[in-house]
Order: C-alpha cells, then structure tokens, then sequence
C-alpha cells in the first residue's frame, strides 16, 4: 500500500502489548485541508482489531466524513490537505508530518483492505456498468477474479442487501434506498477486513436497516472490522464494541456505549435519537384549514408509469419474444389525494415504493399517465412547472440534485426576484436563511457545506418562496439533531400560515410524530397507514 | 455500401434514429457539393447550361455526385456504429481482449458522456423549474434556460469527476493485473465468420483499387 517514502519502525505505541492487534489504526494529530484556516481535525486517535464493531458519533459538520475518507484513503494525505501523525494498516505504519517526504498512499491498494461507503451514495458507480449485477462486480473484475465465483458473489451480496430482484436494472434508475444498499455491496464484494460506512442508516427503509444490521454481525462474525460514521443513534449501534464521539474535529468521548449512554453530557445534543416507531403523536396545533373547502392540492384518480426506456439490440428483441408487455408497469395506481391548507399529511412506503415519483406529480415535473392534479383548486396539465412552482415548493431528496448556485445566498435568492421584486426578495432570503440558521454563512459555497446545512439551504430555497404547498421529500435524511428541530420548526410555522404540507419519509416514527395523519402507498395506491 | 448501411440499420431497428442524424449531416453538405462541382468544376466539358462565369456540366455533376456517395458510406457506416453499439457489451468485449481496464473505461465513458451530461443538466433544469424558472417551448426561451443551467452543470460535473475518481481508484480501476469480466458477450460462429469475410472484403477492395490503379497508370 506504500509506493516510496520513508517508513519509520513500525512500532505499536499506544497498544496494550494483550491487546488485539488492529487491521487499522490513525493517530491523527492535525489535518487541515490546503484551503482553510484552522485543521479540520485535530487529536484523533482510532485503531480497529479484526471482527470489532466501532461507532464514530458526530454532528453533522464534526470532521465525521474526514475521518472516514482518511481511513479509507480517499482522501490520501498530501494531495488535498496536510496531515501529521500516522496511519496503521495490517501492521504497517505511515508516518506523515505535512512535509514533501511524506509516504503516499495507494489507493487502490488501500481500497483492497479498507472498503468505504460515502454519505452520498451515487458517488461510487462507475456510470459505465448497464446493470446492477454488473456494478457489483465492478471491483472483482478489476481483481480478475473467475467469472464462476463473481456470479456466485454477486448473488450473495445481492441476497444478503436485498437487492436480488434489482439485478438486471440500470443503476441509474434506483430509488435513494436501493442505491445506498447497491453502494455498500460494491464496498463490501472484495470483502475487505475494514469496511467504513458514511452515515449507512440515511434514507433506508426499515427492511433496509435490519438487513444492514444482520450484514454487520455476519461480517463481525468473518473477521471484518466494521467502522459506522453516524449522526443518529441508531439501534444497531448499541451493539457496538466501542462508541467514539466527535465534535469540532477532535474526540470528546470514547468508550463502551452503555457508559456513554449513561453519562450525561458525553453525547453532544445535536446527536440525534431516532423516533420511536410507536411514538404517540406529538400534539400538533390543529390544521387551521380542515373546515371543508377548497383544498390546497388534490390528486384525482393518477396514475403514472414510466416510459419504458429504450432497450438496445438484443435485449430488446429479447423480451419481445418472452411476450412481455407493451404497456409499462405503473408506479402509482388510482391516486386520491387531497390536503387542505394548513395540513400536514405524511405519506410513508418502502424504499422504491414510488414515494419521489408522487412528489413530482405535484409541481408537473412528471406527467399522470391518467388523472389530474389541482394546485389551489386548478388543473395544472399544461401549465409550465415554473409557473406552478409559485404556489408548489418542492424539496428533492438529494440536496445535490437542487443547489447549483455559487454562494449561499444567490441559491436562496434564485427565482425569487421575479417571483416578489427585489427588495421583498432580499428580505425573504435572510428571512430564510435565518430560520434555518445558515445566516452566517451567506457567502459560503453550497457545495463545500456539511450535509446537513445543504439539506437546510435546500429547504430555506423552498420556504423563502412560501408557495401554498410544501412537498418535501426524505426530509429527515442527512439532518442532525440541531437541524431536525429547525426542519420541524420551519414545516410547523408553514403549516400555521396556511401552507398544506406533504413529507414523504420511510420513517415511521417521525411521520406520526411531524404530521396530521399519514398514508402509506403501497404496491402504488395510498393507504391509510 | 449505402444501401447495406440501410438494410442494416433497418434489421437492427436503429433506422429511425439513424436516418435523421444522417441526413441533418448529408443533407448540407451534399448541397454544398452539388453547388461547388455542379456549377464551378473546372474539367467539365460537357456543358448543360451556363450562366455568366457558373456553368452546370455533366463532370462537375457527376464528380460531385461520387464524393456525396462516399462521404454517405463513411458517415453512415459510424452512425450505424454508434447507434447500435452497446457500450457495456464493446468494454466487456475489450477486457476480454486484454484491453486495459482504464482504456477500456475511457473509451466507454466517453461514449456514455452525452447521455450523462444529458441527464445532468436535465436534474439542474428540474430544480430550476421547480423555483420558478419557466421554460416554454419557443427557442428563446429554451436558449436563456441553457444559459442559467451552462456553469452549474460544468461546475457539478467537474466537482464529480473528483469524487468519482477516488471511488474508481479505490476499486481497482487502474488495477494492472489481468482483467475478468461479469458480462458474457455472445459470439457466434455466424459473426466470427461475418466478421474473417468482411475484413477480407475490404483488404479485396483495397487490393482491387491498387491493382486498377497501377494499371492506369
């Protein structure tokens, strides 16, 4: 994993001689990217033994993704920021002091050791792979391994992630929750004896989230050293060996979780806890619209499908012969939906259940196959999505896919001139910039944001237009505890002036507890959940 | 050689895409052709009408109409290509042929690039849309929504090759040992032999042209 450099001893200072050696160890006494002021990271100490289970807890924003592309060498050292202490892995240490002489990293030798799912999981296709299989063995194949044995690995790692019934589908066309499993099956296929994962709980479902935590015990139970970077303290993560917390860029607590759990103040606030699944309903204000009227929005009768995407050559010709229908399967059956002002409606399904594909049906985005769709009490069929977009605020489930301005500001400010005029539209920004608490950072680039704040950024750029319908999809993912309170303020106050408001989540617990009343769809219908 | 191209492209079911792309390439230039050898070809002898200094001939018209023909062979030869080509079968087909995987991938993304940056800047036009942005169907409009969407696009696309990057190292791409591959590219004798006749046909033409050349001259 060294290609030159100089390599001091490879002592194990800081190791209990009884203890069990670590595949993966940092001692990282600064790290700060080329760019900035102050380290990133600062007295961050970690070692992983074969078979441990570790939880790095951080808001979002504390250094807990800087962490994970360390270890995993995606963010080898010297090339985009300085780093001085050292990396461990398998026995051998790297020492770096920030300086020219400093050893390089590998990192597909690295990769071969240390798997790593990042945050955003679209990342790791390799957008030249047709199929999901294929993307699977994206990385065996690079490892020339026999076609006999990747088949039957690929099988495996689709049946342990659920994936199975996915395997012949265009990467490209699968829901958040299916490309978050696809990304840490790819991760873990080589079965590297590390794997890091990047906030593995965000928008997967609850099928997802049991099959991701029997994944973990059945790699614990192979030797594999599992590393989970996590703002949310999810079930799973009790089970952990060790817990160390993160804030600021250096660690404030380390330890068994028990202990910490236990200890008041060891967790920073802005960790969140999940919402229980049987949470009783919060006392929400009662929606102040729900005498019969004219209701905000309403589905009648939709139904959509998505054309079917031009198949090539022999594949097509293919599923001719197997007699397979023309009409494509539809997503959404018969919807009936209707949301009165000052509602809040939760609409919650499994991952791929056809959940964003409604939310776009709302501002026009998408088209129903049949059926119409009413904003305000008119028909939208026909009219451009900008100009629905004045009375619908649509927020997309990956922050990335909705900010593309510069700074801060000119992202919230987007629009919104010709929307209200300038001078409101500068009030409205700041207005939304600050109830969501991103008013300091007015002139930062979206992109170099945590993720949190971009998923607040991208909901201050729906609220500063206050349309009379707020979608919002997966809203929850990505959000630490400081910014679920914010998203929850922000979603309350809409709804008490009047705007009717869908979330669309695989969170249970947070539907019942954000909203009026829920549905679920289900094999594409709505049901009352 | 056209009308192959054609019959092919037809059995292949790419004739509806193939045909207007070739003809928004023939289509101008065949004109301009026409133009230049059709009135101003200097060896013509056979006059068919004249106007001031522009003379039709007969040599201009058929010089003019050979290069319109061999510049539609070629042109709809490589759209034929590309249209059925399917880019992950051709990178398994190379891999399997001791192609370097980091060759084989540059190749096939940049044959995936348009269709990616398609479906880039249509996500970037869906979030503008969605905050109000209205792009109807005149050319006007659709020109200034190209403008609003032009540097985030290069921007997002730049900031995700870096990322992309590191993923792809982390996973072997630039891996220099032998290379396996999951997909199965079906190879029957049929196109083995397809391929040894056609290969041998064109080194026949090559030879042919040479003889008859060394003949006239």
């Amino acid at each position: 994993m060294v290609t030159g450099g100089p390599q001091n001893g490879a002592g194990n200072t800081g190791n209990d001689s009884n203890a069990p050696v670590p595949v993966l160890a940092a001692g990282i006494r600064q790290f700060t990217f080329h760019d900035a002021h102050a380290p990133a990271l600062r007295e961050v100490a970690v070692s992983f033994p074969p078979g441990s289970f570790t939880a790095i807890l951080g808001a979002s924003g504390s250094g807990k993704s800087t962490v994970g592309r360390l270890l995993a060498g995606w963010l080898p050292p010297g090339a985009h920021g300085a780093l001085s202490g050292f990396l461990e892995l398998s026995g051998t240490r790297l020492e770096f002091d920030g300086g020219p002489g400093d050893p390089r990293i590998n990192p597909a030798e690295w990769g071969r050791h240390v798997g790593f799912v990042p945050q955003d999981p679209a990342t790791v296709l390799s957008t030249v792979r047709a199929t999901v299989a294929e993307e699977l063995a994206f990385g065996l194949e690079n490892a020339g391994m026999e076609r006999a044995a990747m088949v039957a690995a690929v099988e495996h790692t689709a049946a342990l992630l659920g994936l199975r019934s996915k395997l012949d589908q265009d990467p490209a066309h699968l829901s958040g929750g299916q490309l978050r499993r696809l990304a840490i099956g790819c991760a873990m296929i080589v079965g590297p004896p590390v794997l890091v994962m990047d906030e593995p709980f965000a928008s997967l479902d609850a099928a997802g989230a049991a099959e991701l935590a029997a994944l973990v015990r059945d790699l614990q139970d192979r030797g594999t050293a599992v590393v989970i970077l996590s703002q949310t303290i999810d079930p799973l993560l009790r089970e952990a060996g060790t817990w160390v917390v993160l804030s600021e860029g250096t660690v404030t607590a380390s330890g068994a979780p028990a202990g910490l759990e236990s200890s008041p103040g060891a967790l920073p606030a802005s960790i969140r806890h999940p919402v229980p699944m049987h949470a009783a309903a919060r006392a929400l204000p009662q929606a102040a619209g729900t005498e019969p009227g004219r209701p905000a929005l309403q589905l009648r009768n939709v139904s959509f499908g998505y054309p079917e995407a031009p198949a090539r050559g022999r594949r097509k010709r293919k599923s001719a012969q197997a007699g397979e229908p023309k009409h494509p399967a539809l997503v959404l059956r018969d919807i009936e939906l209707a949301v009165n002002p000052g509602e809040i409606v939760a609409v919650t399904g499994r991952n791929g259940a056809g959940k964003s594909t409604l939310l776009r049906h709302f501002n026009g985005l998408l088209r129903p196959t049949s059926g119409s769709v009413a904003v305000g009490g008119t028909d939208i069929a026909g009219a451009p999505v900008g100009r629905t977009a004045a009375s619908v605020g649509l927020l997309f489930q990956q922050p990335r896919d909705q900010l593309f301005e510069r700074t801060v500001l000119r992202e919230v400010s987007f629009g919104l001139d010709r929307l209200v005029g300038p001078a409101t539209a500068r009030n409205r920004a700041a207005a939304a910039l600050r109830a969501v608490g991103l008013a300091d950072a007015a002139h930062d680039h979206p992109a170099e944001l945590p993720a949190s704040a971009q998923r607040l950024l991208a909901l201050a750029t729906v609220l500063a237009r206050k349309p009379a319908v707020l979608a919002l999809d997966e809203p929850t993912v990505a959000l630490d505890g400081d910014g679920l309170d914010l998203l929850d303020a922000a979603v309350r106050s809409a709804a008490a002036e009047g705007a009717a408001v869908v979330l669309v989540t695989h969170d249970l617990g947070y539907a019942r507890s954000a909203a009026h009343r829920s549905v679920a769809l289900d094999g594409g219908r709505l049901v009352p959940a | 050689m056209v009308a192959a191209c054609l019959g092919l492209s037809l059995a292949g079911g790419t004739a509806r895409r193939v045909m207007p792309a070739a003809a928004a390439v023939l289509v101008p230039l065949g004109l301009s052709l026409l133009v230049l050898h059709g009135l101003f070809f200097p060896e013509g002898r056979t006059v068919l009408a004249e106007w001031g200094p522009s003379r039709v001939t007969a040599e201009g018209l058929e010089f003019a109409g050979q290069r319109i023909l061999q510049l539609a062979a070629v042109v709809m030869a490589l759209l034929l290509f590309s249209f059925s080509v399917d880019v992950p079968d051709l990178v398994a087909a190379l891999s399997a042929r001791g192609v370097q995987g980091r060759f084989a991938f540059v190749l096939a993304s940049t044959l995936t690039l348009l269709p990616a940056i398609a479906a880039r800047a249509q996500r970037i036009r869906q979030a503008q849309e969605s905050r109000g942005l209205v792009v109807t169907r005149s050319l006007v409009s659709r020109a200034g929504a190209f403008r609003l969407q032009a540097v985030p696009l290069v921007l997002s696309l730049i900031e995700d090759a870096g990322t992309r990057a590191a993923a792809l190292e982390a996973r072997g791409l630039s891996s220099t040992g032998p290379l396996t591959s999951y997909r199965e590219v079906p190879d029957s004798s049929l196109q083995r032999t397809a391929r040894a006749v056609l290969v041998l046909l064109a080194v026949a033409a090559v030879v042919l042209r040479l003889v008859q050349a060394g003949s006239g001259g």
